[in-house]
């Protein structure tokens, strides 16, 4: 069909690929390669002297290791409150019932706010003497510590910032899941029940294994984005208290920009690039395959 | 015994819509309760905000916080400045990933596939891994502190998702099409232009919609390249606000809320686009 093809077609191919690609090198591949260059240059060192001290050093940094742990700990706890919100009201809103376009425009909100925004609003709420969220509990619990300081106790200020990534991003897993839902044929649902499956036996059969494709695709999106996320936490509270609720977006920025540990910074940096490739290694596998 | 079936069917269906609504109305409440606190607190004089007990609605309603962003805080600016960034960021990262989107279409050229696969791969790039040698780059340039370097960095992150969403797009779009134009001698980019973009149209909203929210809604960017007052974005000029040793609460929440205001509307205006797009450049490409 396209046997008509001449050389100056074949390579007309790269001239419309090309201000993409030297973009991506310029911006992103070469400033990486740049990072990995100086995480392997002494401080302070320049030239071709290279050194694997910075990341020796990284094994020993008790801070770094914390700050993997919160990291870890917070896109796991994020993933699974998106999850469980996200599918139990997608499951409700794909019943099409009155006044569900409502509910849908609703849940759809906190997806709406820019997360820098999240972490100053759950800071206000969560705020211990002006904020909501103590006086809501002692209507309920009328014992509750009055002025119960949530972001700056070392038990709670981690779970509060994760509370505020739940209430932030499970629309997104929620509308994914949703088209997912959609996608299922009514049939299969009707012959399940034809055959006499329960509830629970058509959810097990019928709607999780049409949903696990999307489900996976939605969970890797969502583990990538929120290893990187950024902002919450600086609004929020700004990693504080102490390092309890550093993540290494944030720590890297503070040792490069705030410190300026540059060569330290870019191992720190290297580090948890390698880490999230690993992470996401079975979703690009996964991509790939279905291409 | 049809009629047994119907009937537990029925009472099945009862039992799955009150299950339901009590869900929806709880999560609902859940979405709201923080906003409708920014919205009451927005309302209030600073001295209401900070007394005790504290008032769930504005006993003297007031719009002073809301005069006062513009007033005591260049917010007009800040607000420009978002715009501009957003909007050139969301026109030229879907016309570059456009091109590349057709090159990636419809042509076969050597080193397509590992391309292909290069540009998702950039996705997974952390901003805090290239920003630092990007700021010294800018700073060289002399472009640290403008809204060009910015732009440069918001359009390049955009790209791999600009340019396979368009390649599905142009993918859909047969090549039947191409190969008239060609017949009739027009030259590729020619055909690019005026056969094949306009028909793409609808295809880029998508695409449009993630640029602008991205450049829009970003933190870190801005936070590493802009260092003046006159070249914050919105998210920026929000974030030092509570940096602030005395944060204004009423001030503060109102202009979160004008700052949101862009990203709400077309999230809720565009929500389904935006989200089969983004299942499509997924799973598809």
């Amino acid at each position: 069909m396209r046997s008509g093809r001449t050389w100056h077609d074949r390579h007309l191919g790269y001239l419309f690929v090309l201000p993409a690609t030297l973009m991506l090198v310029a911006v992103l591949v070469f400033p990486a390669f740049v990072t990995l260059k100086a995480s392997l240059t002494p401080e302070g060192g320049g030239g071709w002297h290279l050194t694997l001290g910075h990341y020796q050093k990284t094994f020993h940094d008790p801070v770094l290791l914390q700050t993997f742990k919160n990291t870890f700990a917070f896109v796991a706890w994020s993933l699974v409150g998106h999850f469980v919100l996200g599918l139990s009201l997608a499951l409700a809103l794909n019943q099409a019932l009155p006044g569900q376009t409502f509910f849908r425009l609703i849940a759809l909100i906190p997806w709406t706010i820019p997360d820098v925004i999240a972490g100053i609003i759950f800071r206000w709420v969560l705020n211990p003497i002006h904020g909501a969220l103590n006086p809501l509990i002692r209507m309920v619990v009328p014992s509750f510590p009055a002025e119960f300081q949530w972001l700056s106790s070392p038990t709670m200020a981690f779970p509060s910032v994760i509370f505020a990534n739940v209430w932030r991003g499970y629309p997104l897993v929620m509308v994914m899941l949703l088209a997912g839902l959609m996608a299922i044929p009514r049939e299969l649902y009707e012959a399940a029940a034809v055959d006499g499956a329960g509830k629970f036996r058509r959810f097990f059969h019928v709607t999780l294994p049409g949903l696990s494709t999307i489900i996976l695709i939605a969970l890797a999106l969502d583990m990538v984005w929120e290893f990187r996320r950024f902002a919450l936490v600086v609004t929020m509270t700004g990693g504080g208290p102490g390092t309890l609720t550093e993540v290494l977006s944030t720590l890297v920025y503070k040792t490069y920009f705030q410190f300026f540990n540059f060569e330290y910074a870019s191992a720190m940096a290297i580090m948890m690039s390698a880490v999230l490739f690993i992470l996401s290694l079975p979703y690009i596998i996964l991509v790939g395959r279905e291409r | 015994m049809k009629s047994s079936v119907a009937g537990s069917e029925r009472r099945e269906r009862r039992e799955d819509a009150a299950i339901s609504y009590s869900l929806l109305a709880l999560s609902s409440a859940f979405a709201l309760f923080p906003i409708a606190w920014m919205l009451s607190t927005s309302f209030k004089s600073e001295a209401e905000a900070l007394a005790l007990p504290i008032t769930w609605i504005p006993k003297q309603f007031t719009l002073q916080a809301y005069s006062e962003m513009w007033t005591l805080k260049p917010f007009g600016l800040y607000f420009w400045n978002s715009i501009v960034v957003s909007g050139v960021t969301a026109l030229l990262s879907t016309v570059v990933g456009a091109l590349a989107g057709y090159g990636f279409s419809r042509f076969q050229f050597r080193g397509r596939t590992s391309l292909l696969a290069f540009f998702l791969a950039t996705q997974m790039i952390s901003g805090v891994l290239v920003i630092g040698p990007y700021f010294q780059v800018l700073a060289a340039l002399e472009l640290y502190n403008t809204l060009t370097g910015l732009i440069i960095a918001y359009v390049t992150i955009c790209l791999p998702f600009a340019a396979w969403m368009s390649k599905g797009y142009f993918d859909s779009i047969p090549k039947e099409l191409d190969e008239a134009g060609l017949v009739d001698g027009a030259s590729r980019l020619q055909i690019f232009l005026r056969i094949i973009c306009p028909i793409a149209v609808p295809g880029t909203v998508s695409t449009l919609l993630f640029a602008f929210l991205l450049a829009w809604q970003d933190l870190l960017w801005a936070l590493c390249l802009i260092s003046i007052d006159e070249k914050r974005t919105v998210t920026l000029g929000v974030a030092f606000l509570v940096g602030e040793f005395v944060i204004k609460w009423p001030m503060l929440t109102a202009a979160s809320l004008i700052g949101s205001l862009p990203t709400i509307l077309l999230y809720l205006f565009l929500q389904r686009l935006y989200v089969e797009g983004l299942a499509r450049g997924a799973v598809k490409g």
